[in-house]
């Protein structure tokens, strides 16, 4: 085994020093040829992206959650087309890693192509794989393309990818180290089959995303040679490499916007795949001095005997989404933004775990660290010019549902429907709330695809799809609000269902500057109820998600959100979906009322929370806030915090000697630093 | 730096400043010194500390998992401003876990680069001085 080391993998990260022959290379770039060339590499790269998502089957690929990128020769991302900004910042440790070993045996040549999907090899989890195609020119190795996507089919021991109930790497299914699987731009057969039988679930969604992945990353190798025919490979050689580096000056320059200083934030959930307890799933200690940041998780609890576990490249490659998204907007997609960042992992941790770990619910694990790198990096920018920035966090919820069985086409499915989880709502902003249904945390450029979509390829009937009402978390800003969906196994006997997710307890995003985090999420469905009876009743009365839950259509059953697989009945309820609302930004007593007004009109603000959250005198007749009241009411809530209020000092002192029950400390780790106390038992 | 030189305040948060002269924290909202600037703010702050249920009530009766999270696994704490009761901050945490020291700015550094030039503070916010 050559795996490469946590200390290797984060090197690769790093950008490769530039040569001579690079150096001299950036002269034949001008100015303008630069700003037009940088313009191309952003059109190529859109066109893979675009051919990627129609060439691709499952429902993560349709959705776009997917990356296509393009690398210097040494293997440095230079450019990106997202999608997922999770996927771009790996794909440089596996290449460097074929360039290190596989340079003589197999060979690296022109039509190669490469490809993996493990995340000890430095992806993100099983599911999420990569083609890879070194690009030549006339002989010489010029660059590198790549194109990754999430296929919810690994050949697991639970269907859709992410089993729940894994407890090490043995569990997961196909688990691919770096390896060549065709020659002579074609596929190898015997790949396709290998492909077939892991994917035998879901042998058409893994099969034809193979080949997805494949055709994109070739049409951007296509597009790389002939712009060096026409400009000539050393033009590109000089082009990637000042895109380097104007990349990295450009992040290096917004650093310095920030005031210097320490910034912390500590986040929690409440599971690990089916076992349930208290984990910090990240602490978060962000240093930033000059143009630097370190960025360091001790203090994380231990890595555990559940699939909650994630690698650390895969946890920058979460960091990724919100830096990519928030930070580095404006720049491209490149390693060299991240050459200011150093990151720090303790060993045996959740988000550094031991080598036969199960990981391929690293997205699970990582709503820590998205939630915290928010929260940190947004205090950092507030004092900055870059202020309005500043955001509370997402909801970072990934609640995902799968299916599986046998379609009513008859066809064998196995998938992650993406709706639920393309329709979070954005954390607040500080000058306004955040986006409803805005997307998908991992994937800002994620699509939920129409019910009837939904409808029409699976063996599921969805009565209602809406805005969840106060499920962002509340403030002055609130955040964005998910959304709910109801659906009914349909055309079928039976399928099989189970649900990725946790937070059923407590959530894990912590708020910003004095708002909410947005509530928790349980699993829900209907016991026992025929959907087409329960339609038939209803005659002109609508199918509400309020009224579901008080009981009205049949007796409301709930219990963790992650659930195992389990057998559906055609026509029950599969389930009542939840999408996680974002997170709440300051003060909700400082809420303009009448934003408070529009959210009761559109049904998205209860009028319990405007009452008690928001302070706010609704006149229902009238439909209208009451301004007058409304300030009155709002300076006796604040002399109500007066009084209840105790100094930091002695709420202190009674608050030190409480600790959770013993019974949920289970995955925690010692209280209430969270070091291991067990080892983790792998055979 | 000289004597005279001052720096004035700084926007940390939505109701937070960080008054550079006096290196003490300042409710934005009423002005109340809420300690020095070099501790953690939270030692300034009331502290309010809420049932879930008083923020996210639950939507179904009589069961574990109802939309409000659990008042065993979580609380959540209120950071009053103690002039005014703003809500400066607030926390989502296991019972009895140390309350987090979410910000520190580096005071020196913060001086030293504005006594340099390097940037001043403009309607609160630094701002970066182009040479």
């Amino acid at each position: 085994m050559s795996y490469p080391t946590v200390a290797e993998k984060l090197a690769a990260l790093k950008v490769t020093p530039a040569t001579a022959h690079e150096i001299a290379c950036m002269e034949l770039v001008s100015r303008g040829a630069y700003e037009i060339a940088v313009q191309r590499t952003a059109d190529i790269l859109d066109e893979g992206y675009e051919i990627f998502m129609r060439s691709s089957r499952s429902s993560m690929g349709v959705a776009g959650d997917s990356i296509v990128a393009m690398f210097n020769a040494h293997g440095d991302l230079v450019n990106a087309s997202a999608g997922t900004y999770l996927h771009a910042i790996i794909p440089p440790i596996v290449i460097k890693y074929i360039l290190r070993k596989y340079s003589e045996n197999p060979g690296i040549h022109d039509g190669d192509i490469f490809y993996t999907n493990d995340a000890l090899y430095g992806g993100i989890h099983n599911p999420d794989q990569t083609a890879i195609m070194p690009v030549f020119h006339k002989g010489e190795l010029v660059a590198w393309t790549a194109a990754l996507s999430h296929t919810t089919e690994t050949g697991a021991c639970e269907p859709g990818g992410m089993p729940l109930s894994a407890t090490s790497r043995f569990d997961e299914g196909m688990n691919l180290p770096p390896m060549k699987i065709g020659r002579d731009f074609r596929i190898n057969n015997d790949i396709i089959e290998l492909f077939s039988a892991f994917g035998i679930r879901a042998e058409a969604n893994v099969t034809v995303d193979l080949k997805a992945r494949c055709t994109t990353a070739d049409r951007v190798r296509l597009r790389l040679v002939e712009m060096c025919e026409r400009e000539g490979p050393d033009f590109v050689t000089g082009l990637f490499r000042k895109m380097l580096i104007e990349a990295e000056t450009g992040a290096r320059r917004r650093l310095m916007t920030w005031p210097d200083g320490v910034y912390r934030c500590v986040n929690f959930s409440d599971a690990a795949g089916l076992q349930r307890g208290l984990i910090r799933n990240s602490y978060l200690t962000m240093t930033k001095r000059g143009d630097h940041l370190t960025l360091d998780f001790d203090g994380t609890s231990p890595e555990n005997l559940s699939s909650y576990n994630a690698h650390p490249q895969a946890v920058v490659g979460h960091l990724a989404n919100y830096i990519y998204e928030y930070v580095f907007h404006d720049l491209p997609i490149s390693s060299a933004t991240f050459a200011p960042i150093d990151f720090l992992f303790p060993e045996a941790s959740c988000l550094s775990p031991t080598p036969r770990a199960a990981t391929s619910n690293a997205v699970m694990i990582c709503t820590g660290a998205m939630s915290g790198i928010a929260n940190c990096i947004s205090r950092a920018r507030f004092p900055s010019e870059e202020w309005r920035q500043a955001t509370a966090s997402m909801g970072n919820g990934g609640n995902a549902p799968v299916i599986a069985g046998t379609s009513q086409w008859q066809m064998p499915f196995a998938d992650m429907i993406a709706y639920t989880i393309n329709t979070e709502g954005q954390g607040a902003r500080c000058t306004h709330d955040g986006m409803d249904a805005y997307g998908f945390p991992w994937c800002a450029f994620g699509r939920a695809p129409d019910v009837e979509s939904m409808e029409n390829e699976f063996p599921m009937l969805v009565p209602f799809s809406q805005h969840w009402p106060d499920s962002g978390g509340h403030g002055k800003y609130r955040g964005g609000c998910g959304t709910t969906q109801f659906w009914s196994a349909h055309h079928v006997p039976v399928l099989h269902f189970l649900s990725i997710a946790d937070n059923s307890s407590l959530q894990t995003p912590q708020p910003l500057f004095g708002g909410y985090a947005p509530p928790t999420v349980p699993g829900l469905t209907l016991k026992d109820t025929r959907v087409s009876e329960l339609l038939a009743k209803l005659e002109d009365r609508a199918l509400d998600f309020h009224a579901l839950v008080r009981g009205e259509f049949g007796e409301v059953v709930t219990e963790p959100n992650g659930r195992s697989a389990r057998p559906i009945e055609g026509d029950k309820t599969i389930a009542v979906l939840m999408s996680t609302g974002g997170a709440g930004y300051g003060d909700p007593l400082d809420r303009d009322p009448l934003l408070v007004q529009k959210d009761l009109v559109a049904g998205l603000c209860s009028e319990w929370s405007a009452r008690e959250i928001y302070k706010v005198v609704w006149d229902a007749a009238r439909a209208r806030v009451d301004l007058a009241a409304t300030d009155t009411l709002r300076a006796e809530a604040r002399a109500a915090r007066l009084k209840r209020g105790k100094p930091y000092q002695e709420f202190e002192k009674e608050w030190s000697t409480r600790r959770p029950p013993e019974s949920i400390l289970n995955l925690y780790g010692s209280w209430p630093d969270a070091k291991p106390v067990n080892p983790v038992f792998r055979p | 730096m000289t004597q005279t030189q001052s720096f004035g305040l700084l926007n940390i948060g939505e109701n937070l400043k960080l008054d550079l002269d006096r290196e003490h924290w300042v409710c934005g909202r009423c002005a109340q010194d809420l300690g020095s600037g070099r501790e953690n703010v939270k030692h300034g702050l009331l502290v309010g500390e809420r049932e879930p249920s008083d923020i996210h009530p639950p939507l179904i009766e009589g069961g574990e998992f109802s939309f409000s999270p659990n008042a065993e696994w979580v609380r959540i704490l209120e950071f009053y401003c103690p002039g005014c009761g703003a809500q400066i901050e607030t926390e989502y945490l296991p019972p009895g876990h140390p309350v987090t020291h979410t910000t520190e700015i580096d005071i020196d550094s913060l001086k030293a680069r504005l006594t340099r030039g390097e940037i001043v503070i403009e309607e609160g916010h630094l701002k970066v001085v182009t040479p």
